[in-house]
This record gives C-alpha cells, structure tokens and sequence, in this order.
C-alpha cells in the first residue's frame, strides 16, 4: 500500500503539473488517528497529502458528479465561446470506478471530463466495527498489516483480526479493483468472499414475513433523518430530492415513524440497479442503521431478474433505464 | 360504532391506479355493459402505466390504502409504445421489495385490462378485492391521523 501511496502521489502531482486535470479529489489523513478524509487538492505540491490506506473509506465519485454539475451550471452563465471544461481526477476503487461507470451510463458527465487513477483495494475499516470490536474504546493508533490489525487503546495495545473490523460491503466485495481506470496504481488485490454477498439476504427472505416487517420497523425506528446517507451516496445526485419538495410533499417532515420508513423505502428503492454497494451510507449513518441489509436485497434482483451488476461494465444500461418485451409477467394478477 | 361491530363491518378501500387508454376504457365498458362489480376501489386515471410513480404506490399505502391495484394496457398495447414495459420493470422490482420488507404481497397487485375487456375488469376487481379482504385491514407503513 506504500508503495501505491507513493505512485498516486507522483501521478497526481504529474497529472495537476501537465494541466490534465484541474482539480484531484482524493483522500488526506483524517484529524483522529486511525481516519481518512477526501480532500481536493489544485496544486502539484499538495499531492504529497494523499495517502491510499485501509482508513479511506468513502465513495469519493459522489463528488466528481458534485463538482461536475456544479461547474457546468456556474458555466451556462458564461458566453458560450469562453465556456471552459473541468476535468477532475479521482483516487477509484472498485466501488468509486462502478459509480462513475454508473453516472456515465446514466450521462451525467462525459468520459472525458474525469481521469480515473484506479487503486487496488483491501477493503476499508469500518469505524462502527472496530469500535464495536474494541468495545467501545478510543483508538489512539491502528495499524494494519496482512490480515490483522493492532489497535492502540488508552487500556493498552489489542490486536484484532482484519475481517473483524473491515466493512461489510467489503468482506463480500465483487468488484474491489476499478472496473475503468486511466491510470492503474498497482497491481490487482485478491478477490474478497463474493460467493457469500448474497448470504446475508437470502437468510433474511426465508424468514416469517412478520419478522422481516417487525426488523425493518425496529431499524428505521433509529433513524433520525439526518439525510446523511443520501448525502454521501453517489447515486443520490438528483438537483432536488423527493424529500426536500414541498410541492408535492411526498413525506411529512414530522417524527411520525411511518414518515421515516416512507422515506426510507423510497431512497432504497431508488436504488435498484444503482447501489453499488459501496457502504458508503452505512459509514456515516449516525445511527447505525441497517441500510445494506435492504440494499443488497435490490442488486440481488437486479441480478436476478435483469442479469445486471451495477456498473460493472461501460456497455450495460441500467435495467430500469430499459426493458424487454420477454421481462418476465409472473408478478402479473390474472384472475 | 364499537370497536367489534367496525370490524365486522370493515370493508377494504382499494386504489386503482389505471391508465387511461386501456383500463380506463375497459372500466368504462364494464359500465356501459352494466357487469356488477364490488364497489371498493377508487379508480385514479394516469396517462399511462409508465407516467406512476412508485411513489404513488407507497404513498397510497400510507394513507391509508387497504390494497393498490395497477392497471394499464397489454405488453405491446400501450398508447405509448412502450411506457408499460418500462413500468413492468419498476412493479417487479417493487412489488418483490414491498414483500421483502414485511409488506403482504396481495397489497400491491399489478395487471392488465384492456379497453375491451370489460368483463376481465370486473373479474380483477373482484378478485383483488376478494384478496385484500382475506388479509384484513393495512396495519403497516399506515399513517395515523
Ligand atoms: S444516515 Fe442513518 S440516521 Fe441519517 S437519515 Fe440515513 S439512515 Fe437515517
Ligand atoms: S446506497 Fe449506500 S451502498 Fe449503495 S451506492 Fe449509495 S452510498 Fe453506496
Ligand atoms: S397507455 Fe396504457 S399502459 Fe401505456
């Protein structure tokens, strides 16, 4: 991982050097121990803050669609001949390259106004688990290396085992080397378990239909509506969510639990054939809420039902973007 | 009323959520051909099944709805051309996830009635009227007010 660090950081400050590309948005160490932050950096020199470790963890193609549609709005108040293009870079793992063949599929921005510097992928800590994992201990210092981990606590050194502590997006990842990229910064990383991403799910369909009701209700009763998880998901990108309207109000904005499970369903929902699976909700929901649960359950019919992976390659179309006169009709009432 | 005698006297309340073009028509054949069917859904008219919203689906069931029933033209009959091909897609992928949150799959039901088939109509009716009342009164997702 050193060494990928080191080939980011030449690529990106070579890339800001030769002006490919205006801005690179990528991850700098966090404020606490033990944490990533994306940060964006213009200048050659500042490349040296990019790191690439197992502590960066969200999807950062949410803000290459960001800065993309932003910069295209700022720029239709300009004289069409002096409208300039904004390339943007972006540090892509498997799930950040899906979501930008996502948004090109689903053209929001062109191939050509963002580079892809692919980085191989481990898999990313999840700090609701490792802080589980520690029993709720302060980590002061963590590092990573092979399959373990060593923490250090006020209470002194643990050492845990990696798979206790990565995301579980990650331990059951397809996808974790980029999908595209135009420059690949090291070699591919091992497969993860993905003969098991659907375990989960499937254990969960063969349940009572009472217990499956009565889980989502007891999860969707710990959210608070921070709308944090569809801030921080990529495909979340509409100009106006459904649930900032006001005309229509598709969902009261009072505490009534069923406005919250309304809510929730809708944004899952949204999400067929466009999660990616990247956890990315699921590390910055305050409230520990159980999002991936129902958001697998999405993409394993998508599979199921559509043959599709979500942005696994540049020539599919997202199965709701499309149809077929042969989809099957079994859900079809026939009295 | 007391709580005992509501219940006996419960009747679902049914939203049809219909395309104008087809089952619009069919209702209205089914109508004019005077074929009796149980008075329970509310019929909302849409352009065609590609304009609903799943939205309009869960919202239905919120407020209050005992059951929703879509309805629009035959695969290949669409005003349209091809808006319920596209909306065949979305009920499938909802109607799978309604079921895996906890939701009975007969609240929601999806089908096709075309505008002569005014007897088909009445059937579907019936039917999902039958279905819905064997599940008894929407206690999920309902809002009170
Ligand atoms: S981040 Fe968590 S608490 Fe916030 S809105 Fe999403 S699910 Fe609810
Ligand atoms: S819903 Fe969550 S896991 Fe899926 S793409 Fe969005 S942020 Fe990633
Ligand atoms: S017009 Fe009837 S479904 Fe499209």
């Amino acid at each position: 991982m050193e060494n990928i660090q080191k080939k980011l950081r030449e690529e990106a400050g070579r890339l800001l050097e030769e002006k490919k590309v205006d801005v690179i948005v990528g991850y700098e160490a966090g404020t606490l121990p033990a944490t990533a932050t994306p940060c964006f950096i213009t200048l050659p020199e500042e490349a040296q803050k990019l790191v690439w470790n197992s502590f960066c963890t969200q999807n950062l193609a949410k803000f290459v669609h960001d800065m993309i549609s932003q910069h295209r709005n700022a720029q239709k108040r300009v004289k069409p001949e002096d409208r300039k293009k904004k390339v943007v870079g972006v540090v892509a793992r498997g799930c950040t390259s899906r979501s930008i063949v996502l948004c090109l599929q689903e053209r929001q921005y062109n191939r050509d106004e963002v580079v892809i510097l692919g980085v191989p992928c481990t898999g990313y800590v999840e700090r609701k688990k490792l802080s589980a994992a520690l029993g709720g201990e302060e980590v002061l210092e963590a590092i990573v290396a092979g399959d373990s981990i060593t923490v250090k606590t006020p209470a002194g050194e643990k050492k845990l085992a990696l798979k206790d502590a990565l995301a579980d997006c990650c331990l059951t990842c397809r996808f974790n080397n980029p999908v595209i990229s135009d420059v690949m910064l090291g070699e591919n990383a091992a497969p993860m378990d993905a003969d098991r991403e659907y375990e989960e799910v499937t254990a969960f369909e063969n349940l009572p239909i009472e217990e499956r009701w009565a889980y989502f209700e007891k999860e969707m009763a710990k959210c608070i509506r921070c709308y944090a998880c569809r801030q921080a998901c990529p495909s979340c990108y509409c100009a106006i969510c459904f649930m900032d309207q006001s005309q229509p109000q598709w969902v009261g904005i009072g505490e009534d639990a069923t406005d919250t499970q309304v809510f929730q369903l809708m944004r899952l929902y949204h999400m067929v054939g466009r999660c990616v699976d990247c956890g990315s909700c699921v590390s910055v929901c305050p409230m520990g809420v159980d999002l991936r649960k129902f958001l697998k359950k999405l993409d394993k019919d998508g599979l199921e039902m559509f043959n599709n992976r979500v942005g696994a390659s540049m020539e599919d179309v997202p199965p709701l973007s499309a149809y077929s006169e042969n989809d099957k009709d079994d859900f079809i009432f026939n009295p | 009323m007391s709580g005992q005698e509501a219940k006996e006297n419960w009747e679902p309340k049914i939203v049809a959520i219909v395309c104008n073009w087809c089952t619009y028509a069919g209702a209205d054949l089914a109508g004019i051909s005077r074929i009796q069917y149980p008075p329970n859904v509310r019929i909302i008219r849409v352009p065609c099944t590609g304009r609903i919203n799943p939205f309009y689906v869960v919202k239905a069931l919120q407020e209050g709805a005992d059951g929703v029933l879509v309805s629009g033209c035959h695969p290949g009959e669409c005003h349209y051309l091809s808006g319920n091909l596209s909306a065949r897609r979305k009920f499938a992928t909802l109607k799978r996830f309604l079921s895996y949150i906890g939701l009975e799959g007969d609240r929601t039901i999806f089908t096709w009635v075309s505008a002569s088939e005014g007897e088909r109509f009445a059937k579907v009716i019936k039917g999902v009227t039958e279905r819905v009342t064997a599940l008894g009164p929407a206690n999920k997702l309902v809002k009170k007010l």
